[in-house]
């Protein structure tokens, strides 16, 4: 019992890890865009069919094909914002939502059209076994793709405190007329800003390609997971995501053990309210 | 002439604020408008900034039209505003928004202009690695300046300096001020606090209800009935 708790917990913190990092996405997008991004899980189970599709035909394994996959949802996340948000900006609240909700139809449908709704998953993968520690196991592929996560988390934090066009990012987040009052061209920092955070579900997709399956619906959870870990976290504490990530990350891994697996975005659906009805801002966020 | 406004009509969605200001600053001149709440100040720099959009009119800066240029545009061109209330950025050091101050002139933060500018605002310096959200209003104000001069400026514009400050602080950003001016900057400082304003300035516009309604060398308006009557309380 005890030994199950644990690895449960051992599980759902290296996958809380990963958890952070899809958030991260969703949270600079928030934050500087003051958008919403209703599609983000759905960008998420985009790039893992785009990880099966390069990982089979190269013959590649699932944590290299960010490689390929991390350009092209950039790109993808320039010409989303050109097309579509950057005309929503100064337009209602709701016009916004229907606009990423609606690409978030957009996408399953694409999904739906592409690859059938048949789930599909990598078979070859060179991160094999498991580490043993005493009575504890720990999957070798999730502890690669925890270790991936926090190295991008560490990136996207240092380019935001350390470079030019990340200070332009936490400006434009501060106050947009201060910011283009300095010279900021807003556009393009929204511009860069939504690419990075579309980029970051590109190095997710690859990472939980290789342990586990996609499918076009799939984007509903990942979507799901990551509003609730950023009503935990609030806004503006790099830390704190990584924490609140881990939370859900446990909470859905205990919930799988010793409940129902198919409870658990009920589960985590519950902490999501339990935050907004105790701590609206999260329990790291400043705004 | 640095700055000239011609005939600036300018508002919020379609209703006029700014009714055909005419509005002219020389370098290295200080010059000042004044007027009552709501009158259309703050609504001029922003118009000048490209945050307000001009309706009709022209606004020309160092010979070129600016008035069809996006804010960050007309920034490069070498004006910096201080909104009111100085606004630095909350959630970022009093280093880093001096940092952003030189977002267009990156090459000015190893030329020793930070220590310039520590030097003419001490508390900067003690307060560098502080949040900018944690300061008081007078330390915002003057980081707010000094982010505002970090990238040389040819213009500096000023919307009311002075408001919600103490006294004594009043005085000292208007010491800073003054130095400024006699360094040879030129400003363009909009206040309701009309006695401080007169006195340092050369020349002034007083701007009633969206029109300009009067201008002069600052000793002439100091001594209109007018301003003394609706300004200054003699
Ligand atoms: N964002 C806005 N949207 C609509 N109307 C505005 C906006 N900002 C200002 N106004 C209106 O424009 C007019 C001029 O405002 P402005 O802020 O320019 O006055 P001001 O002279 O700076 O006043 P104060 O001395 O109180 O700062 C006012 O009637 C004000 O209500
Ligand atoms: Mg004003």
């Amino acid at each position: 019992m005890l030994d199950m708790t644990v690895q449960s917990i051992i599980t759902g913190l290296m996958m809380g890890v990963i958890y952070a990092l899809i958030t991260l996405g969703i949270s600079i997008v928030f934050g500087v865009l003051n958008v919403v991004n209703f599609a983000h899980g759905d960008f998420v189970m985009f790039s893992m069919y785009l990880s099966y599709m390069i990982g089979t035909a190269l013959v590649w394994d699932a944590v290299q094909t960010p490689l390929i996959t991390i350009p092209v949802l950039f790109i993808f996340g320039f010409i989303v914002y050109y097309l579509i948000i950057d005309r929503t900006l100064r337009q209602m609240y709701v016009v916004q939502l229907a606009v990423t909700v609606g690409l978030q139809i957009f996408m399953r449908s694409m999904a739906l059209i592409i690859w059938k709704a048949q789930p599909r998953a990598l078979q070859y993968s060179i991160i094999q076994g498991n580490i043993q520690i005493g009575p504890y196991t720990i999957l070798t592929s999730r502890l690669v793709a925890a270790i991936i996560s926090l190295i991008f988390i560490a990136g996207i934090a240092w380019f935001l405190n350390k470079s030019w066009a990340g200070s332009a990012m936490r400006a434009a987040s501060d106050d947009l007329d201060m910011a283009s009052l300095v010279g900021v061209n807003y556009r393009r920092t929204y511009a860069l800003t939504f690419a990075i955070g579309s980029a970051l579900t590109a190095v997710a997709g690859g990472l939980l390609m290789s342990f586990q399956q996609t499918d076009p619906v799939g984007g509903i959870r990942f979507g799901f997971l990551s509003w609730c870990v950023l009503a935990l976290a609030g806004l503006g504490s790099i830390p704190g995501l990584i924490i609140s990530g881990m939370i859900v990350g446990v909470a859905e891994t205990v919930t799988i053990t010793f409940f129902d697996p198919r409870s658990r975005l009920l589960v985590i659906y519950g902490i999501f309210i339990l935050v907004l009805w105790f701590k609206p801002r999260g329990l790291f966020g400043r705004k | 002439m640095l700055l000239k406004i011609s005939n600036l009509n300018a508002g919020y969605g379609k209703v006029p604020v700014l009714h055909e200001c005419t509005l002219e600053v020389n370098e290295h001149e200080t010059v000042t408008v004044i007027g009552p709440n709501g009158a259309g100040k703050s609504t001029l720099l922003k118009t000048i900034t490209g945050l307000v959009k001009a309706m009709s009119g022209q606004i020309v800066f160092q010979d070129e039209e600016i008035a069809t240029l996006s804010t960050d545009q007309i920034i490069r061109k070498g004006i910096a505003f201080v909104p009111e209330g100085g606004r630095p950025f909350p959630n970022m050091t009093v280093l880093d928004n001096l940092r952003m101050g030189a977002f267009t002139k990156r090459e000015n933060l190893k030329n020793g202009v930070i220590d310039e500018l520590f030097a003419l605002f001490p508390v900067l310096k003690k307060r560098s690695n502080q949040y900018a959200r944690t300061l008081s209003g007078g330390e915002r104000q003057m980081l707010a300046i000094a982010r505002g001069l970090i990238s040389r400026p040819k213009l500096l514009m000023l919307d009311e300096p002075s408001l919600g400050l103490a006294p004594k602080l009043v005085d000292e950003i208007y010491e800073k001020i003054r130095m400024l001016k006699e360094s040879g900057l030129t400003v363009l400082l909009i206040e309701q606090n009309t006695s401080y304003a007169l006195e340092l300035a050369d020349r002034g516009y007083v701007l009633e209800n969206g029109h300009i309604i009067m201008t002069g060398a600052c000793a002439e308006l100091s001594s209109s009935d007018h301003i003394r009557k609706a300004y200054l309380g003699i």
